[in-house]
């Protein structure tokens, strides 16, 4: 298991590598000046010269790159051309949120799809698994920005219950933990129902797997306590994939902000990069990109550990 | 698909209709299934021969008749231009349903002989592909979208580019491990030493024998282009108005959502429907492109376990 995850940690900076690349090529090589942008039309060649200087935009983009990863080493993600702040600082702004945002999604998928799923795969073929099984197909198919749409039109135009706004403005219209909680509450539905679904999904097959076993068999001849067959051999068994994807699933949802920040004005890592793409705020885009493709693989890796951890079977 | 007959027991069932003919039968049983081939094919009647079933032009403005409600004349009302929204949905699902096209066979002409390669020929070359297509996975597919479509500009040919590049790796795994086994099968030696040469062998019997796994990994892909498609519109980044997509209007209706409320929800309903139907098709394809399921189907009780599949 060792080595197959030094072997996963070597990997990953390589596969950052390409990442970053990538994005590089696609970035200089596209249309766009963020200095034109920045500077306008009325502006002196001396001053457009100096601020490309300043950000070594004067240089072929294979030395951009060299330079970029050298500072990076360091621990320098660079400046944004367009707010003049050094991008770690933008980071450290953004990313909280964006993780916040994520870690609710997760807590309202865990919280929907663990009872929806067990309650399905206990009554295989009834109305109950119907429901769930419509439920999961539905979640499956509503994109999350329509879905939010369907949420604010519901909770906040017509009953006022959750604000349309209000995370990371520090304005809160409810005192105490509510008032911390409540606007997390639609941006988490919205984005977390498509990881209801995938979970949900995943945990009644892989329950209905468990169910079909001979320890299952055993567990009831011992004459156990059907609450601790269900919960201590069923589930417990049940969930060694669920775990792994509730890991790869965080990863996942760190990327997919970008709408719901569009329509909560959150201001996370997406929207962060939604802006930084119209302005060309190549810094920005990049160590942007960078950290939520490290994030991702970071999940992965922790998925796979998970794996290994929770079912000794599993030898790398 | 003489393969597939071959290996189905005929005494279970006696069938002599052929594979295609099976499949379509297997599919149509499945009211789920039907039902969602019978709202896709509405849908894409409604794209094709919108000019002409629909009196009014998605981009006629019309002030006099702003943000009328669902009427006689209207039948999903009007919006804040007055244009017709059920024209606009019609239009709109072109867009959808090309971009979904486009995104397809863009990622199916690199990913399927990226897959069939990296799983026929094994190896050193199996490793980089398949090392290259993780670094791909690992963009986040909407942002990578917002980056080239951003960069680029927004028309018909990035997005589709920006929606077809993630997919890549997602056919590529596909048909990798699906060759995988089937490289081993038996047939595919008999095939060898009856003098197929490399290419004949891999495009005309692997890729034949992996269609099933990789046609409903396509429609996953299609409607998974179809919401990638309506988000980049819904963040200003698809085609450019004044062409009518349903992620745009749905961006547009968020100011309107007091007074006129079904112009939010039509393209929510378009969007939802057709995604629900092409992953009914793909689930009940799974089930009768695969020809061993008609026989299990015909041995065992009509419960089959649900092969469980995610996005």
């Amino acid at each position: 298991m060792w080595s197959y995850l030094v072997k996963r940690l070597i990997q990953m900076p390589l596969v950052l590598l390409v990442v970053t690349i990538t994005i590089f090529l696609i970035i200089r090589f596209t249309p766009g000046d963020p200095v034109q942008i920045m500077l306008g039309m009325q502006t002196s060649p001396e001053a457009e010269a100096a601020l490309r200087a300043e950000f070594r935009l004067d240089q072929p983009w294979h030395m951009q790159y060299l330079l970029w990863v050298g500072d990076l080493l360091q621990g320098d993600f660079g400046r944004s051309i367009r707010m003049n702040t050094p991008v770690l600082q933008l980071l450290a702004d953004r990313l909280p949120i964006s993780l916040a945002l994520a870690l609710s999604a997760m807590i309202f998928a865990v919280v929907v799809s663990i009872p929806l799923g067990l309650i399905a795969a206990l009554k295989r073929n009834t109305w109950i698994d119907y429901l769930a099984t419509g439920y999961t197909l539905f979640g499956f198919a509503v994109p999350n920005f329509a879905l939010a749409m369907i949420l604010i039109y519901v909770f906040s135009i017509t009953l006022s219950w959750f604000p349309i706004t209000g995370i990371g403005s520090g304005a809160s219209t409810a005192p105490g933990l509510w008032g911390v909680v409540q606007p997390y509450v639609l941006p988490a539905v919205a984005l977390g129902t498509l990881q209801t679904a995938i979970f949900t999904r995943l945990l009644r097959s892989s329950m209905i797997d468990v169910l079909g076993q001979d320890y299952m068999r055993t567990a009831n001849a011992k004459g156990l306590q059907p609450l601790t067959i269900l919960l201590v051999h069923a589930l417990k068994n049940a969930m060694i994939p669920f775990v792994t994807m509730l890991a790869i699933q965080f990863g996942y949802l760190i990327g997919i902000q970008v709408t719901i920040e569009h329509i909560f004005a959150i201001p996370g890592m997406g929207s962060a990069i939604l802006s930084a793409v119209v302005n060309r705020d190549f810094p920005v885009i990049q160590g942007f990109v960078l950290v939520i493709a490290a994030f991702f693989m970071l999940a992965n890796i922790i998925a796979d550990i998970l794996y290994g951890i929770i079912d000794p079977r599993i030898r790398y | 698909m003489a393969f597939h007959d071959a290996s189905t027991p005929v005494a279970v069932e006696p069938n002599y209709d052929s594979g295609f003919r099976m499949a379509m039968r297997q599919l149509l049983r499945n009211k789920a299934a039907a039902a969602g081939l019978f709202c896709l094919l509405l849908i894409v009647f409604l794209a094709v021969f919108a000019p002409w079933i629909i009196p009014y032009d998605p981009t006629q403005i019309a002030l006099s008749s702003k943000l009328h409600g669902p009427s006689w004349e209207h039948w999903l009302g009007t919006d804040h231009f007055g244009r017709d929204v059920l024209a606009r949905m019609a239009h709109g699902a072109r867009v959808s349903l090309s971009v979904g096209l486009s995104t397809v066979a863009f990622a199916a002409a690199f990913g399927v002989p990226i897959g069939l390669l990296s799983g026929y020929v094994g190896g050193r070359l199996d490793n980089v592909l398949m090392r290259l297509m993780d670094a791909f996975l690992t963009f986040p597919p909407l942002l990578l979208g917002v980056a080239i479509v951003g960069l680029l500009g927004a028309d018909l040919t990035t997005v589709t580019l920006a929606l077809g590049i993630v997919q890549i790796p997602v056919l590529a795994r596909v048909v990798r491990s699906a060759t995988l086994v089937v490289r081993e099968e038996t047939y595919i030696t008999a095939t060898r030493a009856l003098g197929a040469g490399s290419w004949r062998l891999v495009f005309q019997h692997v890729l034949r024998n992996i269609l099933s796994p990789l046609v409903v990994q396509i429609t996953i892909v299609f409607s998974a282009a179809i919401v990638a498609e309506a988000s980049l519109s819904f963040l200003g980044l698809g085609v450019q108005p004044p062409t009518p997509s349903w992620g745009r209007d749905l961006a547009e209706a968020r100011r309107f959502m007091v007074d006129a409320p079904w112009m939010f929800l039509a393209p929510t309903g378009f969007i939802i429907v057709s995604v629900m139907a092409i992953n009914f098709m793909g689930d009940s394809l799974r089930d009768s492109l695969d020809p061993r399921s008609w026989v299990r189907r015909a041995v065992t009780s009509r419960e089959t376990p649900r092969a469980s599949a995610d996005r």
